[in-house]
């Protein structure tokens, strides 16, 4: 399992959640409309979940349905960096 | 009659029954099977070569002949002497065996019943020494437990986390082997049956057992604490039917501190201590740690450390032998349970304010040295700033970590 970040995150990108991830798997870059957790390195801890001010991470399994496919948009920003 | 009415321990509760657990279901063997990810079962198995002190401590790689551990796992158990020493006053024998477990290096030694909860019901690990095989269901009848702790260094775990305080956890795991497999053999030479458990092999839970035997209390990260070493203890147990007098369980106000205090909850950096209450888990009420995030943590360590000591250092009850120490630990459990609130909050501002929010202290020792180095972002274009954990925030109450609790 992992914890994903999802739409409200992006114009937003507060970074609340790098300041506590203890395994620093949050990533982006300047350009990126908001930021990503590396699913192989998430360790499930949820310290980012209260870190952020807009209610934009969630753990795999409790993604609401209008933003599942962002399960897949955090996995696919790793792709090809790993 | 030694076992009539035996003081409860307070911090932990008895409420239903309790199963035994499979060793199979502890930590490093899940690991190993790769239940808690593929990742972290190939570090586990193919993190070594970093380092001597963790070959020689059998931590992974190496020779195997050179490590203490791996070579004492497969000793066979020697025989019992047919020339039984008599007892006839067990309190007598009990402080003689504490004595000798003092004696053969345990900083600490305590005695209680083997409560068979405490007893694995299977082994996870093969020992063709005594034709033993992982998956064996576990026959322990012993009647007591002799339980030891071996202090660490205070200021080697003050190095948190770095391959200083990985050497000093790897000899406290190695140091205790050697005078637990002393001491059980001494038992079974005075011709009673004596069996070692320590990190090398063990068939018990060493935590409840030594709570029971008076030797601390159980802390809200999971660990016994003891008042003068705090948890930088390792713990192992000799099981034997010696007859002996048993010890109690102490009252040395963790219970009271460990309600207000919460510094190993703030400071763990995998957010695995609860801030909240205790929990029912198999029967027992007590802090229920998770400890999936725990172990999975270790993958942080980038090839700096193995095992994270954080919370053990950042205990309040962890300091250097000291008489304020003795002093405060002493005030506490001298005053009244409903008052040591009024004396813990202060003790805890003190605490804070000369020993840091998050105890650490830069140390070079060998050719090791422990400063912060930054964070090295190994995805390409990365550019948020990943802070190393001295420059961490503390987590806070409000901040409960969000992870299911395995």
């Amino acid at each position: 399992m992992t914890y994903v970040i999802v739409e409200p995150c992006i114009g937003v990108k507060d970074k609340g959640c790098i300041e506590v991830c203890p395994m620093d798997c949050i990533h982006g870059t300047d350009d990126d409309k908001m930021v990503y957790i590396n699913p192989e390195d998430c360790i499930d801890c949820g310290g980012c979940i209260p870190a952020c001010p807009v209610g934009a991470i969630f753990a795999e399994g409790e993604v609401p349905e209008e933003w599942q496919h962002f399960t897949q948009i955090n996995a696919d920003y790793f792709n090809g960096k790993r | 009659m030694l076992a009539a009415k035996q003081r409860n321990p307070r911090s932990y509760r008895i409420v239903g029954p309790q199963r035994q657990i499979d060793e199979r279901e502890t930590p490093h063997p899940r690991v190993d099977r790769g239940e808690l990810g593929e990742r972290l079962r190939s570090w586990r198995s193919t993190r070594a070569g970093q380092d001597p002190f963790r070959r020689i401590f059998g931590v992974g790689g190496g020779d195997p002949k050179n490590c203490l551990q791996l070579i004492m796992r497969q000793l066979p158990e020697g025989a019992v002497n047919a020339d039984r020493t008599a007892v006839s006053d067990p309190a007598s024998m009990a402080r003689n065996i504490k004595e000798v477990a003092r004696f053969l290096g345990a900083d600490v030694v305590g005695i209680t019943h083997l409560d068979q909860a405490y007893v694995y019901s299977h082994r996870a690990r093969d020992k063709t020494a005594m034709g033993q095989k992982a998956g064996d269901p576990i026959h322990l009848p012993h009647r007591y437990a002799i339980c030891m702790g071996f202090a660490s260094d205070y200021y080697k775990f003050l190095t948190n986390n770095s391959r200083i305080s990985d050497a000093d956890y790897g000899l406290g795991n190695n140091h205790m082997i050697a005078p637990t497999f002393m001491l059980a053999a001494y038992i079974r030479e005075m011709g009673y049956p004596a069996r070692a458990h320590d990190y090398a092999r063990g068939e018990v839970n060493p935590i409840p057992l030594a709570v029971n035997a008076g030797l601390g209390e159980l802390g809200r990260h999971g660990m016994l604490i003891h008042e003068e070493y705090g948890s930088r203890i390792h713990l192992s147990v000799v099981t034997t039917d010696l007859p002996l007098a048993v010890d109690e369980p102490v009252d040395i106000g963790v219970t009271e501190v460990c309600k207000y205090c919460m510094k190993c909850a703030r400071t763990c950096p995998s957010y695995s201590i609860p801030f909240g209450g205790k929990e029912i888990y198999n029967g027992v009420e007590k802090y229920r740690i998770n400890v999936d995030t725990c172990y999975k943590y270790r993958l942080a360590g980038r090839g700096q450390w193995t095992n994270c000591v954080i919370c053990v250092s950042s205990c309040c009850y962890n300091k250097p032998k000291a008489w304020w120490h003795t002093l405060a630990v002493w005030s506490i459990k001298r005053t009244p349970i409903p008052l040591r609130p009024l004396l813990i909050k202060p003790l805890l501002w003190i605490d804070d304010l000369f020993w840091g929010k998050r105890p650490w202290r830069h140390m070079k020792w060998l050719d090791y040295d422990n400063a912060p180095v930054p964070v090295t972002c190994d995805i390409p274009g990365c550019q948020v700033k990943h802070r190393d954990l001295q420059h961490k925030q503390l987590h806070r109450p409000t901040q409960a970590a969000g992870g299911s609790v395995s």
